[in-house]
């Protein structure tokens, strides 16, 4: 096999991502603890949005329920640290992550079968009734009151744990985007009957991409349930966090390797900045972005950037009705 | 459960049906015609809610005539949205439209929220507690009055989309967008003439609500979800559905929501999975207006 020279391209991805792995590892002896928590709630998101990439990117099916794994992945880390076991703190997420994944396969089994805007109210639904059954189940959930983990004050674990999470999930998603799997996807997404005609068993490519956009969630849902010590339904149902991940993943680019991650620090970085200046009207703004970024960069930051490498290189001029070649595509007149 | 609960239960429902009906029409028109599933369609209806409370705490109109002027108002606004932000993006795949009205109902609530407050609202008039006795029976007349008026302006959008030039020209767009362009259809205007009366029936049934029950800023949620549920009942295709789908869905919720009422959600979305998964395209359904 000749022996492939990476592209410049190339090179600076990995200049930049060394770069950026660094200085996130040396980052907590400059940090206060509260900004630690900023950053390990930004790991956080980039997790589940990596994990709603695969579904919702590579796949193209709108997944709205993903926040249901979440909760999952948090109660069952949460349960079985507190049961009579005492199982310690990764045995219990990876447990979680494993069920949520489970329950993915077996949701997705019927639900994989609907089409565009029934996948995406069923998902809904699913993630409201898991809500429900949490809210109900008192005998495990205890209801509403919710759970109770144990203390863990050590802020520098769960901002290295998540980070390890984050890069893993980064291996994991080059590697999938360039096995067969991946390929599965993106021949579903673009037109499914013609896989299934190229022999493609989409029904199980598609319940894979779903059980592994659950696993990540359920990461993602122990630890911030082990970070937060009380876990509720209505802290971990929360329809929000399905949003954060979808609008993360958009930012950075649907499909793509470090979009979620990428998209996730932008939607960090913005919400942060939102939370502290204009309190009340946090919502308004994250519509607000969504709205902006669907109708002038729907493929979100990740384009851009590879585009300015060109420009910057003088393959290609800088055409500013570049941003308003969405709205001509897809506009109706 | 003994017959006179059974038959107050019945009666709600019937009640409760109407509204239900108006809620789903527009969104089922939105959706059938434009393959646009508003989810910020809920946030119209707080809108037109909000509209009736102000008219009446502080113009002191009677909340029934509030109801054209919100329709007016919610027509503009539904209109100028789908011309300005929507139109732009409607050739997109699908998550493009989700994602887009899901941003704008953010945005309408959280805006509602910050300059209304998160107040439980409700508009009480003279005539608020009165009602009919049948037996032992209660009908409350506002909720009368809702249930005549909803079928009155349904049967009004049925006979607009039939009867009236700009009316067959929405059917038109819906069947086949090339033939109906080749026709002189301005498409364009005709997308936000539909979504305008998408919004504006919203409208009128945010100010019907306002009369019946206490609302905040949230209540809209859960009716854009239901409008959902009502037209995957019914079917999109034509009025007579979203007519059945309300009723169905009334009387599904009110003896759901009578017998247990912590699961009702759960319930609902777990007869809808099932039902999409048996007959995607509803119980009468066809794809559009025709």
């Amino acid at each position: 096999m000749p022996e492939q020279r990476p592209t410049l391209r190339q090179w600076i991805g990995l200049t930049v991502t060394g770069l950026v792995l660094i200085g996130m590892l040396i980052l907590p002896g400059y940090q206060s603890p509260y900004d630690l928590l900023t950053y390990t709630r930004f790991l956080v998101l980039a997790l589940m949005a990596q994990g709603w990439n695969l579904i919702g990117g590579f796949t193209g099916y709108a997944a709205f329920g993903n926040v249901g794994f979440f909760g999952v992945g948090a109660y069952t880390t949460g349960l079985l640290m507190l049961s009579k076991w005492h199982v310690p703190f990764f045995p219990a997420l990876f447990s979680g992550a494993v069920l949520a994944g489970l329950i993915a396969v077996l949701i997705g089994l019927p639900v994989l079968r609907l089409k565009g805007h029934y996948f995406a109210i069923a998902t809904l639904g699913v993630a409201e009734a898991f809500r429900q059954i949490a809210d109900t189940w008192d005998s495990v959930t205890q209801g509403s009151t919710g759970i109770d983990l144990p203390v863990r004050t050590d802020g520098e674990f769960f901002y290295y744990s998540a980070l390890a999470f984050v890069v893993l999930g980064i291996l994991v998603t080059i590697a999938l985007k360039r096995s067969k799997i991946g390929y599965a996807w993106v021949a579903i997404r673009g037109d499914q009957e013609a896989a299934k005609m190229l022999g493609i068993n989409t029904t199980a490519m598609k319940v894979l991409a779903f059980a592994f956009s659950a696993v990540f969630a359920a990461i993602a849902g122990g630890l911030t349930a082990y970070q937060n010590i009380h876990v509720t339904p209505g802290d971990f149902f929360q329809l929000e966090y399905t949003l954060q991940m979808i609008i993360a993943t958009i930012i950075g680019g649907t499909g793509t390797i470090l979009g979620p991650v990428l998209g996730a620090g932008v939607y960090q970085l913005l919400s942060t900045y939102v939370w502290t200046r204009f309190l009340e009207l946090h919502p308004t703004v994250l519509g607000f972005i969504i709205i902006v970024f669907i109708i002038f960069l729907p493929r979100g930051l990740m384009p851009v950037l590879t585009g300015s490498i060109d420009v910057l290189r003088g393959r290609r001029r800088f055409r500013w009705q570049a941003l308003l070649a969405n709205v001509r595509a897809h506009r109706v007149t | 459960m003994n017959p006179v609960e059974f038959g107050q239960i019945a009666v709600n429902a019937v009640l409760l049906s109407g509204i239900l009906a108006l809620v789903a029409l527009g969104f089922s028109l939105v959706w059938g015609i434009m393959n646009i599933v508003n989810l910020s369609h809920g946030a119209f209806v707080v809108l037109g809610a909000y509209l009736t409370f102000y008219l009446h705490e502080l113009v002191g109109l009677d909340p029934f005539i509030t109801i054209p002027i919100g329709m007016v108002v919610l027509f503009l606004v539904g209109f100028v949205v789908q011309r300005v932000l929507i139109n732009q993006v409607i050739r997109a795949p699908l998550l493009a439209t989700f994602l887009l009205t899901f941003g704008l109902e953010i945005l309408i609530v959280n805006l509602v929220n910050y300059f209304f407050k998160a107040d439980l609202r409700s508009v009480t008039t003279r005539y608020t507690g009165a009602g009919l006795s049948l037996g032992p029976l209660r009908i409350p007349y506002i909720r009368l009055a809702a249930l005549f008026i909803s079928f009155a302006l349904v049967a009004v959008t049925a006979v607009f989309l039939r009867a009236t030039r700009p009316g067959r020209a929405i059917r038109a767009t819906g069947m086949d967008i090339d033939a109906a362009r080749l026709t002189g259809v301005k498409v364009a205007q005709i997308y936000a003439l539909t979504f305008a009366i998408g919004t504006s029936l919203a409208g009128a049934a945010g100010s019907l609500l306002s009369m019946i029950v206490p609302f905040d800023p949230n209540l809209g949620g859960t009716y854009t979800q239901r409008a959902f549920v009502i037209c995957v009942l019914g079917g999109l295709g034509d009025v007579g559905n979203v007519i059945l789908g309300a009723i169905l869905y009334a009387f599904v919720d009110v003896f759901v929501g009578a017998r247990l009422p912590e699961m009702s959600q759960a319930f609902t979305f777990g007869v809808l999975v099932l039902l999409l998964i048996l007959r995607p395209q509803g119980i009468a359904g066809k794809k559009f207006y025709a």
